[in-house]
């Protein structure tokens, strides 16, 4: 595989299984309904099938996740692991029927803008640091 | 207790829950680094950090349960981005981490878009 294939294929998995592991977050929450903050609710939520499917989803997050760090530098690695945001905006419209309205949309591109500044500012900081 | 206090109170819980966690996990990592694999781990299980790493996580999987059963998943996860900047914030006061122009940019720019997507409801 190319370097590009394999970067491309790396991000593209931990989108997918950070969005998984929220969207059965989400839907074990729906389960555990109504919010008692008691046994009861938890026990709710750990008997569903929804909160291993996220735990599965997150471990397989967590090990694409290490996989990519071997490779390739810490700032994008950083912008990858929190993409999860584009992809969890995208399902959560036809899944849950979720809108957002024009503000938060726009908070949305601010926050990702936010994630483009700090991945940047460790890919350089991390050159520096290279003798 | 109105819906709103009680969303903003369980957003809260999930900032503080996230960023000792993930403090609690940076500091056991590296202390006493000039060991290295088995004996760092056993090191890192003699200390105190691991597991407050451990039982912050175990809290925030609880405190995330219950944010989410109050927001939208994508509300959700949006709001739970200003866990980036509090943990900085952390690295700055516990690890004396610095912070640079393009990282002050990124920080503020997440914080006007967690408070754009918390106020725009």
């Amino acid at each position: 595989m190319s370097p590009r294939a394999f970067f491309l294929s790396g991000f593209l998995a931990l989108l997918l299984f950070d969005t998984f592991a929220q969207v059965c977050f989400k839907l074990t929450a729906i389960h555990a309904a109504p919010l008692t903050f008691d046994w009861p609710w938890l026990l709710r939520a750990l008997t569903t099938p929804w909160v291993y499917c996220s735990i599965f989803g997150y471990l397989g997050a967590f090990v694409t996740w290490m996989t990519l760090l071997r490779h390739i530098p810490v700032g994008p690695a950083f912008a990858a692991s929190h993409l999860e945001v584009i992809g969890v905006m995208v399902v959560s419209v036809p899944l849950f029927g979720e809108v957002l309205s024009g503000v938060q949309y726009l908070g949305a591109a601010l926050i990702l803008g936010g994630v483009f500044f700090l991945a940047r500012d460790e890919t350089s900081e991390a050159a520096k640091e290279k003798p | 207790m109105t819906n709103a206090t009680l969303i903003f109170l369980l957003w809260a819980v999930n900032l503080v829950t996230d960023t000792c966690g993930q403090l609690a996990f940076k500091k056991a990592a590296i202390e006493n680094t000039k060991a290295r694999g088995w004996a760092h781990w056993r090191h890192m299980l003699g200390r105190p950090w691991i597991y407050l790493g451990a039982l912050a996580y175990v809290a925030e999987f609880i405190a995330w349960l219950a944010f989410l059963s109050t927001v939208p998943l994508a509300v959700g996860v949006l709001l739970g981005m200003a866990g980036i900047v509090a943990v900085m914030l952390g690295g700055r006061l516990w690890f004396g981490e610095r912070f640079t122009r393009g990282r002050l940019a990124g920080v503020s720019l997440i914080l006007a878009g967690v408070a754009l997507v918390g106020a725009g409801g």
